[in-house]
């Protein structure tokens, strides 16, 4: 047992080292690749359009300056100062659902955000209530897809006889599936109804699909398009099943890296309960519950109660 | 041969048995499992039928269901909470656009409307020309920026107010979130064990004392919510006052909204230009961020798992109270799928099995078929999917 503890002690450290290692490689080659076109950006949009501008109107430097932090508030809370238009659904109710489903989605792309302390304390409690909902549903969705895909492998195995090979085939084709129809075939569809470019629609919607949600392209909010009416649920709804399909794979990413990393430190008997119960807590990350782990729960039930004794908060109920 | 039985309450049950028409194992399972799912109500015959499971349809319409109620309700509120407010903005920055060309007249409409927009367009790349020229020097990319940028992609909560505007930048970022995602999940998952590890320490401690066990599950659990409370939420927003001016509620807004991984990005730590911050200061939101993921990841699985038990109860009162015909085989045939239904007499006598091989797992997953594989090495053991 002891042995079996400081074997566990182990992962930590080495995991720490990883993560914080692949974060700085990330972020050189970041800084590598955005750091010139910021500059770049810097210089253009400020030094000529900005100076040119003061000098032509010679305006005063503290009222100007006022302005310029009025004009930043007003963005930042998503005003725009421009014109009379109104850009797509800020409060509306159709905003106000699309701002639901960022929040409990845990997407959160912020263009939207409440500004009323009332409106940020339901925010909390809509959102503390909400995200193990959307978890909830999300398992459900993605065990649902596993379920077909597996009966699909069945029917082929049935037919053609091809034993192992069908499952694989059928896996690679869902997966395949998957891609086209969350990742390469929508960004099309922006590009035609937001005008973004195929990168940038294929870089929004890994983003929102991930749940990372930066808020720098968002759909619906630019105030010069006209958008069909079945255009924003029909994101929903691929926002919904994207993202079970997209925690699939990190489920798949996942188990890979733990059974890898398990072979690396001999865990392969560490299958005591007290590791057992954090599984819940991996799949609850990654929206996923699957039928491994209620099945775990399940053959537990067949062993003594008393085990349960010391169980963790999270097996307690 | 394997047979599989399914249960009434169309739940995803696969009961195997190598032992023909009796269940031997059922009834070493636990009273609350079988008063849930007995009596099986067909035994049907191997092969195709292993894999077939009902797929739980009332299940998943009550959560679909749920869940779209929740989300129109909770737009209904947002918008009664917020549209007035935000109306109010709309007059004040209008009102302030008015003043200022009414104070310089020899700007014409035209020309601010041109400056506003040159101006909107720097704050869209993230220059932000306030103050006087020595802070363009200060990137938004310098190491120390790009490493809390990564580290906000990997954790999902990207808040936004640095993003990656190169097209290489962006690509990259897909590819970076797709390796990194993983790694941070299974590396909070380690984080979250330690931390639940203190909570067994003291269930443990409790129990040698000789307490109950109800009141050392309610007390471990009381004692898990409280002191995260009170070291992720509530010493935080404190510490927020002080270093970025912000009031108590909005500290606990940002932490709260920050360790759920939404991430607005309508407050974020170290961004304000004209406070500072010593030197280590992003360091402790790091690790106050890492921790504070792992306890709130535990904390919405007890929430799921609540949720899952509360659906299930409904579940099953409401048929009870609709249930239609339980014996009609038929009306089993159009609610399972795609299983074929042969009445008790016709069965076959069991065969000894090779086909215990044939078994697959049902999720494809390794784990999960090393832990099938074990609970059917025995000749009457059943799974539970349920």
């Amino acid at each position: 047992m002891v042995a079996a503890r400081q074997r566990r002690r182990w992962g930590v450290p080495v995991l720490l080292a990883a993560y914080v290692g692949y974060l700085g490689l990330g972020a050189a080659v970041l800084q590598a690749l955005e750091r010139p076109a910021e500059v770049q950006a810097a210089q253009h949009l400020l030094r000529e359009h900005w100076e040119l501008l003061t000098n032509h109107t010679c305006l005063q430097g503290p009222a100007l300056q006022r302005l310029i932090e009025g004009i930043i508030q007003a963005y930042k809370s998503g005003i725009t100062l421009q014109g009379n238009t109104t850009s797509l659904g800020r409060w509306d109710y159709s905003g106000s659902f699309f701002f639901s489903i960022s929040a409990i989605t845990t997407i959160g792309y912020g263009n939207l955000s409440p500004s009323t302390a009332v409106g940020r304390i339901f925010c909390i409690v809509f959102a503390l209530f909400g995200i193990p909902l959307n978890l909830v549903l999300l398992n459900e969705i993605g065990q649902l897809m596993l379920l077909g895909v597996q009966h699909c492998a069945h029917r082929l195995e049935e037919v053609f006889h091809w034993q192992n090979k069908a499952s694989f085939l059928m896996k690679t084709c869902a997966l395949v599936t998957g891609l086209l129809l969350f990742l390469l075939l929508p960004p099309l569809l922006f590009s035609d109804k937001e005008g973004w470019s195929y990168e940038e629609g294929f870089y929004y919607s890994f983003i929102t699909l991930s749940t990372i949600g930066f808020g720098d392209y968002v759909i619906g909010m630019n105030p010069d398009r006209t958008y069909p009416s079945w255009y924003k649920n029909v994101i929903s709804l691929w926002i919904l099943f994207g993202m079970a399909w997209l925690a699939l794979i990190i489920k798949f990413c996942i188990n890979i890296l733990e059974s890898s990393s398990d072979f690396c430190q001999c865990h392969k008997q560490n299958t005591e309960m007290a590791e057992d119960f954090m599984d819940g807590n991996k799949n609850s990350m990654t929206g996923l519950q699957n039928a491994e782990i209620s099945s775990n729960k399940d053959t537990k039930m067949k062993e003594p109660v008393e085990s349960h004794s010391y169980t963790a908060p999270t097996e307690a109920l | 041969m394997h047979l599989a039985a399914l249960c009434p309450c169309q739940c995803r049950i696969l009961a195997e048995t190598r032992a023909g028409r009796a269940l031997p194992g059922w009834d070493r399972l636990p009273r609350r499992v079988r008063d849930l799912h007995w009596p099986p109500l067909a035994v049907v015959p191997s092969g195709v039928t292993l894999r077939a499971m009902c797929s739980g349809k009332l299940q998943t319409a009550l959560l679909v269901a749920g869940y779209f109620v929740y989300l129109l309700v909770g737009a209904a509120v947002f918008q009664a909470l917020e549209r007035t407010a935000e109306k109010q903005e709309k007059m004040a920055a209008a009102q302030m656009k008015e003043a200022f060309l009414q104070n310089f007249t020899q700007l014409t409409v035209a020309e601010m409307e041109q400056f506003m927009k040159n101006l909107i367009e720097a704050i869209q790349n993230g220059v932000y020309p306030v103050g006087n020229e020595s802070q363009f020097e200060e990137s938004n990319w310098d190491f120390s920026n790009s490493f809390f940028f990564a580290g906000t992609v990997v954790s999902t909560i990207g808040y936004g107010t640095l993003h990656p505007k190169t097209v290489g930048g962006q690509i990259f970022c897909v590819f970076f979130a797709l390796f990194g995602i993983p790694l941070n999940i299974v590396f909070l998952h380690r984080v979250g064990k330690m931390l639940s590890l203190l909570c067994k320490k003291l269930g443990k401690f409790l129990y040698e004392k000789g307490m109950r066990k109800k009141k050392i599950k309610f007390l471990t659990l009381l004692f898990f919510l409280a002191t995260g409370i009170l070291v992720f939420l509530c010493l935080p927003s404190v510490f927020f006052q002080i270093t970025e001016g912000w009031s108590y509620s909005e500290g606990i807004y940002f932490a709260f909204i920050t360790l759920s991984t939404i991430g607005f990005g309508d407050y974020v730590v170290g961004k304000q230009s004209d406070r500072k911050y010593f030197s280590y200061y992003r360091v402790l939101v790091a690790i106050w961020i890492i921790f504070g993921l792992a306890w709130i990841a535990l904390l919405f699985n007890l929430l799921t798992t609540v949720l899952e038990d509360t659906e299930k109860i409904i579940v099953k009162d409401l048929q009870q109270i609709g249930k239609v015909s339980k014996d009609s085989v038929g009306s089993q045939q159009r609610r399972c799928w795609p299983v074929q239904f042969i009445p008790e007499e016709e069965l076959l006598p069991p065969r000894a099995g090779g086909d215990a091989q044939k078994m697959e797992s049902l999720t494809a997953d390794s784990e999960h078929t090393k832990n099938e594989k074990k609970v059917f090495s025995n000749s009457n053991t059943i799974a539970l999917t349920c």
